[in-house]
């Protein structure tokens, strides 16, 4: 196979956003205004009263907490996957419980219970209560429902879709795969769906409940070509119900894969040490998420962990610089219509203009810096208590074409796929897996690359972005899941291609 | 073994059968954790709970799948079963899918593996609240100045597991766990300020360090991440610190797995027999060290477990193969994963090592990366310290290794004499000369 041109990157690009019109890209990431899911799940299927969560709360703050909240969850999760030609593996999980968190400054007591009965969530608050060794504090006399919109209507539960409607989904995403390429020798194939509920009620008289849907479609393919054999997948997903799951989206999973894995029979090893790197856009911005986006996370701000600690208001970039946190894109993976402490979903803008502006909080972090909550309170489930995390994670388009940006790189490497990143928060410095990507010669894209590692400083890439095109993608996957303090939560990311004027690029050639 | 988990357990398999399963497997977990951890001289979080849970596989009409769940009510149970039932059978046959021959659950290891501290009852509040203290006092003395923020955290778990099948099986085990550390951050030049830690893990809660050496050695490793800096480009002998070992090894375990055999994933499949190490690497899989993290008398297919060397002076002798994996590729299996990692020590300390070498690398920690199971091509970011002169003289940033695999194994030279005990991968330190290390 011939290395990727660039026009037939683009190409291939301009399908993917074809597809992307049905599953949306940031410029129709406006959301409806659409109702916000019923209330009362847990009161009908569990029996949860306002005055039991009113005991339970008085419980948590009996030893002088400031403030407790509880956290009901309820989730389905659903795998069917293919192996060897065949439908023939399903998983199912189901979790259930509520967490109690009581909170005194910045300190935390947290307990939880898989029961959801009376006796078994008086304990748990009990436990969590010991934080604080005061005076009674009383929770609100009653609960007011925090309204938000809906990120992520479905028109149907994802519960109430028969179990074997998955299957030929997965079925067809494998036989299109094969019917692609005569080299792929194998494929691993699945769907997986998870419908959460919760319900967030504080002790300061805030009540939110909200079902959350998720899922994605992948196919992870080996192909053979001459005794070699290379590996690659994709996947497209979010917030999304069932009817999502189209023959369109099929076809692009397969097509994504397929092109992907083949294209690595051609790749080479650039030399290693420092040179330009071009991010392409899309799935590039997990870069921005790491490199940059833990750090503005605000508790590593407030205890002082954080390189960008001391950096409010200060010039962290160019002025074209302008990155979002934003909970409130159409059926992304980090789209959240409320947060796990019942702020609603909201925008944050992290960078603006060049400008670090905000960090993102929770509600301990915004008491300490006295600011309010950025919805950016989150957990992976109720055996989690709440730490700042992002959703939605972007950086807003420039004024460049993605050919300007790429001739203007020279000589460096286009990355076009990326994993496996990680960052030191008090060093800022980073490295990722470059899977998929591209050299630049002379200001055009070359030979495909592949298997190298990137390597950074999270300040100093961001002073180092020196152009920012048009051409901003929000990746449409459904399995970005970002770990932090032990918590696995969804999340998302989007770029424009972006050229960074230097970074380390890892390789075997000295 | 608890009575209440086994009859569930017997209860569960015999919904499942009524329900139409052929045949199933049902394990019940549970277990009771506590977690604090301090900063400032005041408790930060405290967080204690139980939890228990349920996963049922059914074998139905040679079909297959797995189902778990944490609602444990009875009426609520029976209709999750009887769903499960139902579910697997809509899926395609998959011959390959059944309970293991019971044959392989026979001979179970007569030893005690001391995977439970007989004392876990005897902690308290008092003393989880002590250790965490002493270890945030030291940590913040041993830092000195440059202390921005020290978090000390204790963590004790203690709980039991119950597998039972319809063709015979039964295990149970009880099991405790304790880990203590801390994490510093220190002022560096500029914006920079290090992230180091260091935290153990024992099955013993007298095996865990005093809170003076761990404070110790946390406060340590972060001062020496202090200068951080990346050099130029350079072919160096390089040393890989004992406890991040296992992320290295890792490129190496993974395509030994019967999966990824299986499917096309791994680039050792035709490599049984053959050096794929140099003469120093032996590797091998130990379920019966007392008090090991990974100690086990029966695997996750119920398989009695088995002492094997899985790489012999550099020769592939083994891989990891479990029932389903073993009827697919036709072979007979050993065992799905692996239990204890044990690499023999060698004679001599990292000191010692680091003086004859003169100048190199010495990694302390990875971050980011990947190893493609499939190509065995790896790289990686990497943390830790230059060495002249057999003296450390500049901590490192921003730098990379990369190699194939089966390249990078052939260039180890010496295994050094201090296997990692807290861990259940007890890895000593590792030599590898001519490593490309790239940085500005």
């Amino acid at each position: 196979m011939k290395p990727i041109t660039r026009r037939s990157f683009l190409r291939r690009a301009a399908g993917t956003t074809i597809t992307a019109a049905m599953a949306p890209t940031l410029t129709s990431c406006i959301s409806d205004i659409t109702q916000a899911p019923k209330t009362g799940y847990f009161e009908s299927e569990f029996g949860i009263t306002d005055s039991m969560c009113r005991k339970v709360l008085a419980e948590a703050l009996s030893k002088g907490g400031d403030f407790a909240d509880l956290y009901f969850e309820h989730t389905i999760s659903n795998w069917v996957i293919l192996e060897d030609g065949k439908v023939n593996q399903a998983y199912c999980d189901v979790s259930l419980g509520v967490g109690i968190r009581t909170v005194k400054g910045d300190q935390v007591g947290y307990g939880f219970t898989q029961e959801l009965t009376a006796k078994s969530m008086m304990a748990a608050a009990s436990t969590a209560a010991t934080i604080a060794a005061a005076s009674p504090n009383e929770p609100a006399g009653e609960f007011v429902e925090t309204k938000f919109k809906n990120h992520y209507p479905m028109e149907k539960l994802l519960t109430s879709v028969p179990f074997e409607s998955r299957l030929p989904i997965v079925q067809n995403t494998n036989d299109k795969c094969f019917a692609l390429s005569p080299l792929i020798v194998k494929v691993n194939a699945g769907l997986n769906d998870e419908q959460k509920r919760i319900m967030v009620v504080t002790s300061d008289g805030r009540k939110a409940e909200d079902l959350l849907p998720r899922g994605y479609l992948y196919a992870s393919v080996v192909a053979e070509k001459d005794g070699k054999r290379e590996r690659a997948s994709w996947n497209l997903g979010g917030r999304r119900d069932f009817s999502y799951y189209s023959p369109t989206v099929v076809n692009e999973v397969a097509q994504e894969a397929v092109d992907r894995v083949l294209i690595l029979f051609e790749a080479v090893q650039p030399p290693a040490g420092e040179i330009p790197v071009v991010l392409g856009p899309g799935v590039t911005g997990i870069l921005l998420h790491e490199a940059i986006g833990h750090g503005m996370e605000a508790d590593f701000n407030r205890k002082g962990i954080s390189t960008y600690s001391t950096m409010i208001d200060r010039k962290v970039a160019e002025p074209f610089v302008t990155i979002i946190d934003d909970g409130t894109n159409l059926k992304l993976s980090g789209s959240l219509n409320v947060d796990d402490e019942a702020t609603p979903g909201q925008k944050t803008v992290l960078v603006e203009n060049g400008i670090l502006r905000s960090y993102m909080h929770d509600k301990i972090s915004a008491k300490h810096y006295k600011v309010k909550p950025t919805g950016n309170g989150r957990r992976e489930s109720y055996q989690h208590y709440v730490i700042p995390r992002m959703r939605n994670t972007y950086m807003l388009p420039g004024p460049a074409t993605p050919e300007e940006v790429i001739k203007t790189a020279k000589n460096g490497i286009y990355v076009q796929n990326v994993s496996n990143g990680q960052v030191k928060i008090g060093e800022g410095d980073f490295a990722f897996y470059v899977s998929q990507g591209q050299m630049i010669e002379d200001g055009k894209l070359t030979a495909p690359i592949k298997d190298i590692n990137i390597m950074g400083n999270g300040p100093k890439m961001l002073k180092n972005v020196t152009m920012v095109a048009n051409d901003l993608q929000m990746y449409q996957g459904g399995a970005g899941m970002c770990g932090k303090n032990g918590q696995g939560v969804p999340v998302g990311f989007g770029l424009p291609t972006a050229l960074v004027k230097s970074m380390t690029v890892g390789g075997t050639k000295a | 073994m608890n009575k209440q988990m086994h009859d569930l357990a017997v209860w569960s398999i015999e919904k499942a059968k009524a329900a139409g399963a052929d045949d199933c497997r049902v394990s019940i977990n549970s277990r009771r954790f506590v977690e604090i951890s301090y900063r400032e001289r005041k408790p930060e979080t405290i967080k204690e709970a139980s939890t228990r849970n349920l996963y049922i596989e059914i074998y139905a009409d040679n079909r297959y799948s797995g189902q778990s769940t944490s609602d444990l009510r009875q009426d609520e149970l029976k209709d999750f079963i009887s769903n499960a039932v139902t579910t697997t059978k809509l899926l395609a046959e998959d011959p390959f899918r059944t309970l293991p021959e019971p044959k392989y659950y026979q001979g179970r290891a007569d030893i005690e593996l001391g995977i439970r501290d007989a004392d876990y009852e005897k902690l308290t509040p008092e003393s989880r609240h002590a250790l965490v203290k002493a270890i945030e006092d030291t940590s913040l003395a041993k830092g000195g100045e440059k202390v921005i923020s020290v978090t000390a955290s204790q963590y004790d778990t203690c709980g039991e597991s119950i597998t039972i099948t319809s063709n015979g099986f039964e295990g149970y085990r009880e099991y405790t766990q304790y880990s203590a550390g801390a994490g510093i951050t220190l002022q560096d030049e500029g914006d920079r300020r290090p992230n180091g830690y260091h935290y153990v893990t024992c099955v013993k809660k007298d095996n865990i360090p005093s809170a003076e050496q761990i404070g110790t050695i946390a406060a340590q490793r972060t001062l020496d991440l202090l200068g951080g800096k990346k050099i130029p480009t350079e072919t160096l002998p390089v040393i890989i610190e004992n406890r991040v070992v296992p992320r290295l090894l890792g490129g190496l375990l993974s395509p030994m797995n019967g999966g990824n055999i299986q499917q096309k994933r791994s680039f050792l499949a035709d490599k049984k027999g053959q050096k794929i190490a140099s003469d120093e690497l032996t590797l091998i899989d130990d379920p019966f060290i007392v008090g090991g993290l990974g100690s086990r008398l029966y695997d996750g297919d119920g398989f009695a477990t088995k002492k094997r060397v899985m790489i012999e002076s550099g020769v592939l002798k083994e891989f990891f193969i479990d029932w389903y994996y073993s009827r697919k590729l036709e072979c007979e299996p050993t065992t799905g994963g692996s239990s204890n990692i044990i690499i023999p020590p060698g004679e001599r300390t990292v000191k010692d090592i680091m003086k004859d070498l003169g100048r190199g690398i010495f990694v302390t920690g990875f971050i980011g990366g990947n190893s493609n199971s499939t190509t065995g091509d790896a790289s990686v970011g990497i943390i830790g310290h230059l060495f002249e002169n057999g003296q450390p003289t500049q901590a490192i940033a921003e730098m990379n290794i990369a190699d194939n695999h089966l390249k990078f194994w052939h260039k180890l030279v010496e295994v050094a004499n201090d296997p990692w005990i807290y861990s259940s991968q007890r890895t000593p330190s590792l030599v590898f000369t001519d490593v490309v290390v790239s940085g500005a």
